[in-house]
């Protein structure tokens, strides 16, 4: 072997030699979980997509707060994204499906709630730098007034600067629509927290007559609850005579609206099956709108999740913040 | 062309460099580090201002100007990752150059300043690297430059001066951020500067170090400009396309924004400085001296005396038996620490 050759081999084996000490190097860093969003060719259409099987699952840890305190669970978490939309997968125990939402019951005399909330998943992203969000998560955004409870506390950012986007799963309120609730969280005032809706139309509308004693709506002729328990805004017609119900008929009290605009972007599939949930959200990488989070497959965002067992907003069980980056 | 020269007055000087003949092996496949170092400097120089448009030196802006610089401004991260990869392959470039002139004994008469200015300029690539760290204000940059500063404070009697001095107080924060900016695009820059000009000085005076093998190849030679320009040109065309290349698969990082208040972010050494770290390590309290001054010192003033040292005339590494047995020691020493710092950085040993 010549000397040029020699010296060729030397110099090669040092230069990949310190290209894997350069490489070590970006594994630095506290211990924070990733999940890596897989490129695939066609988006996902449902829950049991071979799309999924390129996505590595991620086991995210919750911890529980007020009446979850001491409990925890966890979400199996996936992401995978297109050329213009993400698509993220939850699966999570829940042995029971809470839609309730304080559906009305008719007990033969008379109309009154049934107890029960109802299951949700919240995620929430950065639209605009949330300080400290990538390193404390949602307890930045979670503001409990000195000497008062978590049921008091206000959800947002302390400047106009910073802007979160929230997506917020109900299985009572927005799933039946085949939707998650799209909000957005700006500064908090000394009156009230920072949540928003997106722009447009959406939420939900209370079933009730004025006097709040029984419900005002009922399934229009052939339609049916959404997914077999929820009645939707857009599928009712007004109670003109209630002498037709019997004891034990039950009604939706919080009847989800179509949404539309801003507010309608994040699509959701679900199922309740074998003791636990599967929701999909997805969305387009870039909406183009202003109070939406704007995915640049080039760049990593911090998020963070909480989940709701057929709980109110202070009683969840939350999981730190993590990184989301997309694979190439 | 002429015409222009002599619009600008610059037919003399024009007609001195179509003049100038350069020895044929001057940039060769076996001889291109330096000019190889020279593609990388432009480089940097030219990712750098491209940066240096968009950031703004405040602890409250850096992190959101440099995200603006990589991911809104077309091809940001790009260039971005010249930069990133640019230095590091820089001090690998740099450090081959100098372990050649060592094995060929290019530091020999007459040539001892060009080896001194190398060195120095060796010794300027950490700083540069260590302001350009602070600058995109991350979790990584920061925790990294606290734990430099901590060792910059061990030493003894001017420790705590040099970091008030470049930190501008006790805590790194804006004034901290303001001088590590100033020293990293104008001061540091200029020095790197200043030493590349005395190299090339020595360079052209004392000429390219006889090859130890080919005898008769000195002999010919080409002429400066346009053949050797143009490998030039070459060079830097491939060099870019392969830094552009690394740089839109493997992008340069960017941690999480700084947050002084967490604590549990643990930053994990820089491949180039794993054996400094394991030496600090290893001595430890009031021994720390020994390992953060005086053994890096030492080697730092042993490369800077080595022409003086080793005065004998012959080149031939055969013939310099002792030198480099003491080299191949020292080297098997630095690689060994530098392995014992990865294995408990990276493996989990590591609080």
């Amino acid at each position: 072997m010549s000397r040029k050759a020699i010296l060729s081999i030397i110099i090669c084996l040092m230069l990949i030699s310190s290209g894997m000490f350069m490489g070590a190097d970006k594994v630095s860093g506290a211990a924070k979980q990733t999940v890596t969003a897989a490129k695939v060719k066609s988006a996902p259409t449902g829950l049991d997509d071979p799309a999924w099987q390129k996505a590595k699952a991620v086991e995210v840890p919750f911890e529980g707060k007020e009446k979850f305190a001491g409990k925890k669970t966890a979400v199996i978490t996936k992401a995978v994204y297109t050329d213009d939309g993400i698509y993220f997968k939850f699966d999570w125990k829940d042995a029971t499906k809470s839609v309730t939402k304080g559906a009305w019951k008719f007990d033969g005399q008379k109309w009154s709630h049934q107890k029960g909330n109802e299951d949700r998943i919240s995620i929430l992203f950065e639209i605009e730098r949330i300080d400290k969000f990538a390193t404390k998560g949602c307890a930045v955004v979670c503001h409990v007034p000195a000497g008062k409870t978590a049921k008091d506390g206000k959800f947002g950012t302390t400047s106009a600067a910073e802007k979160g986007d929230l997506w917020h799963w109900k299985a009572a309120r927005s799933d039946p629509a085949g939707f998650a609730d799209d909000t957005w969280l700006t500064q908090i005032s000394e009156e009230k927290g920072g949540r928003k809706s997106d722009a447009g139309k959406g939420g939900d509308q209370k079933n009730m007559t004025a006097d709040k004693s029984k419900p005002m709506y009922m399934p229009a002729p052939g339609k049916k609850p959404a997914a077999g328990d929820v009645l939707l805004v857009a599928h009712v017609v007004e109670i003109k005579d209630y002498t037709g119900f019997k004891a034990g008929d039950t009604l939706t009290y919080r009847m989800p609206k179509m949404p539309e605009g801003s507010r309608a972007d994040i699509k959701a599939i679900s199922r309740h099956a074998g003791g636990g949930w599967s929701v999909i959200l997805f969305r387009k990488l870039d909406t183009g709108h202003d109070d939406d989070v704007a995915f640049n497959p080039r760049k990593k965002f911090n998020f963070a999740m909480a989940l709701f067992d057929d709980s109110g907003d202070e009683d969840s069980y939350d999981s730190e913040v993590l990184t989301l980056q997309f694979a190439r | 062309m002429d015409t222009l020269s002599e619009m600008l007055a610059m037919g003399d000087m024009m007609d001195r460099v179509k003049a100038l003949r350069v020895p044929a092996d001057a940039l060769t496949w076996h001889r291109f580090s330096g000019s190889l170092l020279l593609v990388l400097l432009v480089l940097l120089f030219l990712s750098g201002a491209f940066m240096a448009f968009y950031y703004s030196p405040a602890p409250g802006a850096a992190y959101d100007s440099v995200d603006f610089a990589l991911y809104t401004v077309p091809f940001g991260d790009v260039i971005r990752g010249v930069h990133y990869y640019g230095w590091n392959i820089f001090l690998i470039v740099l450090g081959l150059h100098l372990v050649r002139a060592f094995i060929v004994g290019a530091y020999k008469t007459p040539r001892q300043l060009m080896w001194v200015s190398g060195i120095l300029t060796l010794l300027l690539i950490p700083a540069l690297i260590i302001t350009g760290d602070l600058l995109p204000w991350d979790q990584n940059g920061f925790w990294t430059t606290q734990v430099r500063i901590s060792i910059i404070a061990s030493v003894p009697v001017v420790g705590d001066f040099i970091v008030r001095l470049i930190q501008g107080g006790p805590l790194t924060g804006i004034v901290a951020l303001t001088r590590f900016y100033v020293l990293h695009i104008l001061f540091l820059p200029t020095l790197l500067i200043i030493l590349i000009v005395i190299h090339f000085h020595f360079l052209k005076v004392r000429g390219l170090s006889e090859p130890l093998f080919k005898k008769d190849s000195r002999s010919k030679n080409i002429s400066f400009f346009p053949q050797l320009v143009n490998r030039w040109l070459l060079l830097f065309l491939g060099v870019t396309l392969v830094l552009g290349v690394i740089s839109w698969y493997w992008p340069a990082p960017l941690g999480d924004p700084a947050d002084p208040t967490d604590s549990t972010f643990v930053p994990r050494p820089e491949w180039w400085v794993l054996f400094l770290n394991q030496l600090v390590t290893v001595f430890k309290g009031s021994l720390t001296v020994i390992g953060s001054v005086i053994i890096p010192g030492g080697l730092v003033v042993l490369l800077l005396a080595l022409p003086f040292l080793d005065t004998s005339p012959d080149r031939h590494p055969a013939r310099r038996k002792k030198v480099l047995l003491v080299a191949v020691v020292v080297a098997i020493i630095l690689l060994g620490l530098s392995i014992m710092s990865y294995v408990e950085h990276f493996n989990g040993n590591h609080p």
